[in-house]
């Protein structure tokens, strides 16, 4: 099946699964990344004026919070700035672990190389042949970007619902067995009812009929009742 | 086994597991009892895992697992041994020894920077006309003006101290970061930065030295931090061009790899020269220019700099 994951084995013989994340969300990223830094450049050098001293202590936050703001986050705060945290991804080690403070220096020092020679058109190019869409900071720092997994839906909500405008629906038992694969997307399909469309919805009922036997609404309901009978 | 009865089994192990993930994720030091089990709940969560795989559960919960495994892995492989001293060891130990290692590409960078300081000063020196070759004129005389002016003999006082401490911070230390990412090119454009900071300062200093007014306010001013500034900004060239050169000549790895174990070999080199550089901000700010000091005792403690970079970079860390 291809699904733009990359799978990782663990000691533990399961898979890690990473979505690697494109140009474009990272480019969103680091425009509120910078609007976040002149926002911040900005409210100092009003609160310091532009007395000697002041300009002294403006220049030497410049500075920190220009390096070392992207470092910190990505270090203490789960792999992501303010930025990567809105558009939804996290650096992680090339292995899937959280970065440490030489991979993220590393990688964001060679920032200035990715920005050669104008608006990151090296790292653009990086990204765009290589297979986790890693810039030239990742690669010399063994890092990647991927999209964080949001997931709130907690099993053992859905096994109850099974039932319609009918009434709870009796379970059936299958005609002949089925692969593991194929009960999977049977179950998906019913799990995923309520945010798809209802013509849709008989659409894909109607595939099934192969094994239900009927199309349409009837066919769906007999979907219905094969899972009933396989998850409970 | 049903999907229902599975869950309804596995329940109790998920939100044990689920509590264990919120407590670490809010503070750093949970309980130690929920803490202890972790890596038995961890493997019994990975088998409950491939089960639920093996069997065609549904995506819901093979997804929800696949969250929890992920989190997991990331507590239990990512937690970072606590190394306080490691900062210490590689500025005593395996900073120096990398720059030894690395002498060949530290020859070069100081061949480009004080070969070509020297060469261009020379120039300069026999026949000065030159200079106006590599400098506008209205440049040099700014500058000459500079160190003719009366601030060079009263100072800039603390708050113009601090202005300038700012500026070499965010100016020098900057560059020396451009200089290494730079070096990613092939090496070539941190040599060549190395080579044009050469130029520029061996055109200044030998100009400056003509004029006896200048000579001993530019000398006197220079000569104490360009001991840390110099050997800061040779050696971001050094660690910039290694990098370049792993992707000329990667051996017997990739490039990527090679990229890769050369950046790693030769971040403590680049954090080295950081340091090198904040301090030399520290004594350019609030030492060089500073009015009180007899030029003697500047000229002492300069001597003193040069010679401890000397002895640091060629001893330190030979036995440990």
């Amino acid at each position: 099946m291809i699904t733009g994951r990359l799978s990782l084995t663990t000691p533990e013989g399961v898979r890690l699964l990473l979505t690697p994340a494109g140009p474009v969300p990272r480019a969103w990223a680091w425009a509120l990344d910078l609007l976040v830094w002149l926002g911040f450049i900005g409210v100092c050098a009003m609160t310091l004026g532009w007395s000697k001293a002041g300009k002294g202590i403006y220049l030497v936050l410049l500075f920190v919070s220009y390096w070392g703001y992207p470092i910190v986050c990505e270090v203490y705060f789960g792999g992501s700035t303010l930025g990567k945290r809105a558009a939804g991804i996290m650096v992680v080690r090339v292995d899937g672990l959280p970065v440490g403070w030489r991979e993220s220096c590393l990688r964001n020092l060679m920032l200035v190389a990715d920005f050669l020679p104008f608006l990151y058109t090296t790292g653009l190019l990086c990204m765009l042949s290589d297979v986790q869409f890693r810039r030239l900071g990742d690669i010399v720092a063994g890092t990647q970007v991927v999209y964080r997994d949001v997931l709130t839906v907690k099993p053992l909500l859905n096994v109850d619902a099974i039932d319609d405008e009918f009434g709870r629906i009796e379970s059936q038992p299958l005609p002949y067995p089925l692969s593991p694969v194929q009960q999977r997307s049977l179950i998906d399909l019913v799990e995923r009812e309520s945010s798809l469309p209802p013509e849709r919805v008989l659409e894909l009922a109607t595939i099934a009929q192969p094994l239900t036997g009927q199309t349409g609404e009837k066919s769906l309901r007999r979907v219905r009742a094969y899972v009933a009978g396989l998850i409970q | 086994m049903k999907q229902k009865q599975f869950e309804l089994e596995h329940q109790a192990l998920w939100s044990q597991i689920d509590t264990i993930l919120m407590l670490q994720k809010n503070q750093l030091s949970a309980s130690d009892k929920s803490v202890l089990p972790f890596p038995q709940l961890y493997r019994r969560l990975c088998q409950s895992l491939a089960l639920a795989l093996q069997r065609g559960y549904s995506p819901t919960l093979t997804d929800y697992l696949q969250k929890q495994v992920a989190d997991c892995h990331r507590q239990l492989y990512g937690a970072a041994v606590a190394r306080p001293l490691t900062l210490r060891h590689w500025m005593l130990v395996v900073f120096p020894r990398l720059v030894r290692e690395e002498w060949r590409l530290l020859m070069l960078a100081m061949l480009a920077f004080w070969g070509v300081g020297l060469g261009v000063g020379l120039l300069v020196w026999f026949e000065p006309q030159w200079a106006y070759a590599f400098f506008e004129p209205p440049k040099l005389e700014s500058v000459e003006q500079m160190y003719r002016s009366p601030t060079m003999k009263v100072g800039r006082g603390t708050e113009g101290d601090l202005m300038m401490f700012g500026h070499y911070i965010w100016n020098n230390v900057s560059i020396n970061f451009r200089t290494f990412a730079g070096g990613v090119v092939g090496g070539i454009p941190a040599l060549l930065s190395t080579a044009f900071n050469g130029l520029h300062f061996g055109v200044i200093a030998a100009w400056l030295s003509k004029d006896p007014v200048t000579r001993e306010a530019f000398w006197s001013f220079v000569v104490t931090h360009s001991s840390f500034e110099v050997t800061g900004l040779l050696l971001s060239a050094v660690s910039g061009m290694r990098l370049g050169w792993s992707l000329i000549s990667p051996g017997r790895l990739s490039r990527r790899h090679a990229l890769y174990a050369a950046s790693l070999r030769m971040f403590p080199m680049i954090v080295g020269a950081t340091l090198l550089t904040v301090i030399a901000a520290f004594f350019e700010a609030f030492w060089s220019a500073d009015p009180n000091v007899p030029v003697s005792v500047k000229y002492s403690i300069a001597a003193v700099c040069w010679s401890s970079i000397a002895l640091f970079f060629a001893f330190a860390g030979r036995r440990a």
